[in-house]
């Protein structure tokens, strides 16, 4: 929360990952500071979720190392995974809820299973993020078949807060969003970002988004990235950077 | 009065307690911190003062418990303040502020009896429905096989030829697999019965019996709804969750006519080809179970057999092949169809495809025995 020192909270080096015989990600560096939107883009298949599963654990690199926390997540035991696992919250693409449970069953997933909090303060804290994700109290006794692709984006992210997390990743939050869903997304992540003193991880296609929140922006291509602000990518001459900064829908991002 | 934590400390003067939060309240202290402001007493208070001046980090859970306490003592009617709140916390305190007091919607209340009554309720009226919908879809099949026999060039051959593999040539290992060892598990028990008479030879009669008339095709068909009647509501559910349902009505095709109408007449060709199969089987696994353990050779068997059984007991099997056929592609089909959206809605017909098809199975197969009883067969 306090900004006690500079180390990052997520610090990559030369990470290599790769898929049968095609290699998504060569020599990957990444430093994400404490309390900033650190987003990351690039084309379809470039392997922005792939980076994004790298860094969470679901998928192992080939070389390189993924350090969160100053502790490397590959030299980690299962019971120092589940601990660290405790310290950030993810929020999948379509929301990723448990199918047979209720929003507030989802939102509680975590709590009993990590925390020894009584049930009625569990009952509580699932209320508050239910609140604190912008939906509806009685959204909390519906099951996510029954909500709509917004509020189930809501709904995952009321569960990956549920732990007061320091760390946010989110993996396109605003796809599939109508662009005022999109728009209230954008700045309800932005506001939880300042109010809770997040960390967070963005993949994202949205340059509605970037200009919205993101701190630093990493772009991934040619299976680097290239980190910079959003004023320095503008300057960058990258074939594709400088496409996808200063093509038509970037200069209406920009200008709206 | 004074009183210590190792987060927060009280002071209670002239009527004034002061709560003073220290240290972190974060979640992994919540359950301690939760406990320990239970037992404050703040009866002898007439106002309150939570200072959090002191407080060092504090997360959602943590100013969630502060709102709590404030809740707690201001419900007897006291005044309760917070101060010194510190600059980096005040966003988040008044965000989670602005987020808490809404309560949980409260489950409903819940007696057992009359749980059971809404439960019994509910599926009895679902039953109905199913019922219902099961009819009108035969009747909207119906329409289009009559559609089909007049127009023959609307049905789909080279889809029919592709169900009759899938259902009928790939499910001959499995269906004559387990009709050999049902006629062996038959023969043996038979045997094992009969020999106490010392009538033997009149385990031929009971195989038989029971394999031509009963046996092979209520085995054929228990088979046959477990791997056709569900691949067919797979196949179409997700076919629904792709939207590809849909997209034929949109283009002007016949979902029915594409979709089931093959399924439909595969597994009526192929539930009597295999039924067949699938008595030629069981027969000999009796045979050979005849042969090990009765001493009774291939020629007596075939001897027996045909003194034993009428062509009547043969073709009553092979009649009601085509029947469960039907039933079980209706089923499936109708299953797939009904399928929306989810995912999980796709495993849930599937299920219900197989469970629904064996029991119109069953009921089928005792509709039969009053059907053959009354005709005297």
């Amino acid at each position: 929360m306090n900004a006690q020192n500079d180390e990052p909270v997520i610090r990559v080096r030369s990470l290599r990952t790769r898929f049968g015989t095609t290699v998504i990600h060569d020599g990957v560096d990444l430093d994400v500071r404490r309390g900033e939107v650190m987003a990351v883009v690039g084309g379809s298949g470039a392997g922005k979720s792939v980076l994004l599963n790298t860094i969470i654990g679901l998928n192992r690199q080939v070389a390189g190392t993924v350090e969160i926390f100053g502790q490397d997540t590959g030299r980690m035991n299962e019971a120092a995974r589940r601990r660290l696992s405790t310290r950030w919250g993810v929020l999948f693409q379509q929301g990723a809820l448990f199918s047979s449970l209720t929003v507030a069953e989802n939102v509680a997933v975590p709590l009993k299973e990590h925390t020894d909090l009584s049930p009625a303060l569990i009952m509580a804290v699932t209320g508050l993020k239910v609140g604190m994700a912008g939906l509806p109290s009685d959204a909390c006794g519906k099951y996510p078949s029954e909500l709509s692709g917004g509020m189930r984006k809501r709904a995952g992210l009321a569960r990956s807060l549920a732990l007061d997390p320091e760390i946010l990743f989110l993996d396109e939050p605003t796809a599939g969003l109508d662009p005022i869903g999109a728009a209230d997304f954008d700045s309800l992540i932005g506001d939880l970002q300042r109010s809770l003193g997040l960390t967070v991880v963005m993949v994202t296609h949205d340059l509605d988004s970037l200009y919205a929140i993101a701190d630093r922006i990493a772009v991934l291509v040619d299976r680097h990235v290239i980190v910079g602000t959003l004023d320095s990518l503008l300057e960058n001459s990258h074939p594709w950077i400088s496409a996808y900064f200063h093509g038509p829908r970037a200069r209406a991002a920009a200008s709206g | 009065m004074t009183s210590e934590s190792d987060r927060f400390d009280i002071v209670l003067a002239d009527g004034h307690l002061t709560v003073a939060a220290r240290g972190d309240w974060t979640i992994g202290a919540a359950s301690a911190l939760d406990t320990g402001l239970r037992r404050i007493d703040a009866r002898e208070a007439r106002s309150a003062e939570i200072d959090l001046s002191r407080l060092r980090v504090v997360d959602s859970t943590g100013a969630l418990l502060l709102v709590g306490l404030r809740d707690r003592f201001s419900s007897d009617g006291r005044s309760v303040a917070f101060t010194g709140i510190r600059a980096e916390h005040a966003a988040l305190i008044e965000r989670v502020f602005a987020n808490c007091g809404r309560p949980l919607p409260s489950p409903m209340p819940y007696h057992p009896l009359i749980a059971v009554l809404e439960r019994t309720g509910r599926a009895a009226i679902e039953a109905g429905q199913e019922a219902v919908g099961l009819l009108n879809f035969l009747g909207l099949v119906t329409i289009t096989a009559l559609r089909g026999l007049i127009r023959p060039a609307r049905i789909r051959f080279v889809s029919l030829v592709s169900h009759l593999e899938r259902v009928g040539f790939d499910a001959l290992p499995i269906v004559g697999l387990l009709s050999f060892l049902i006629g062996i598990v038959v023969a043996y028990q038979g045997a094992d019965q009969l020999r106490r008479f010392g009538t033997e030879i009149f385990t031929v009669n009971l195989l038989g019996v029971s394999i031509l008339r009963e046996m092979g095709v209520l085995l054929t068909a228990i088979v046959v709804a477990g791997r056709s009647g569900s691949a067919f509501a797979a196949q179409i559910g997700t076919m629904q969750v792709n939207q590809e349902v849909d997209a034929m009505r949109t283009l002007g095709l016949d979902p029915v006519e594409i979709l089931v109408l093959p399924r439909v007449l595969a597994l009526v060709l192929a539930m009597p080809l295999l039924a067949v199969y699938s008595d030629l089987m069981g027969l000999a696994g009796g045979a050979v179970m005849s042969m090990v353990s009765l001493d009774i050779s291939i020629v007596q068997f075939t001897e027996r057999l045909r003194d034993a059984v009428g062509m009547w007991t043969f073709w009553i099997g092979v009649i009601k092949a085509p029947v469960f056929g039907f039933l079980i592609a209706l089923i499936g089909c109708h299953e797939g169809l009904k399928v929306t959206g989810s995912a999980e809605s796709v495993g849930h017909h599937t299920t219900r495809s197989v469970v629904i098809g064996i029991f119109l199975v069953i009921l089928a197969d005792a509709a039969f025995s009053i059907l053959f009883s009354v005709l005297r067969i």
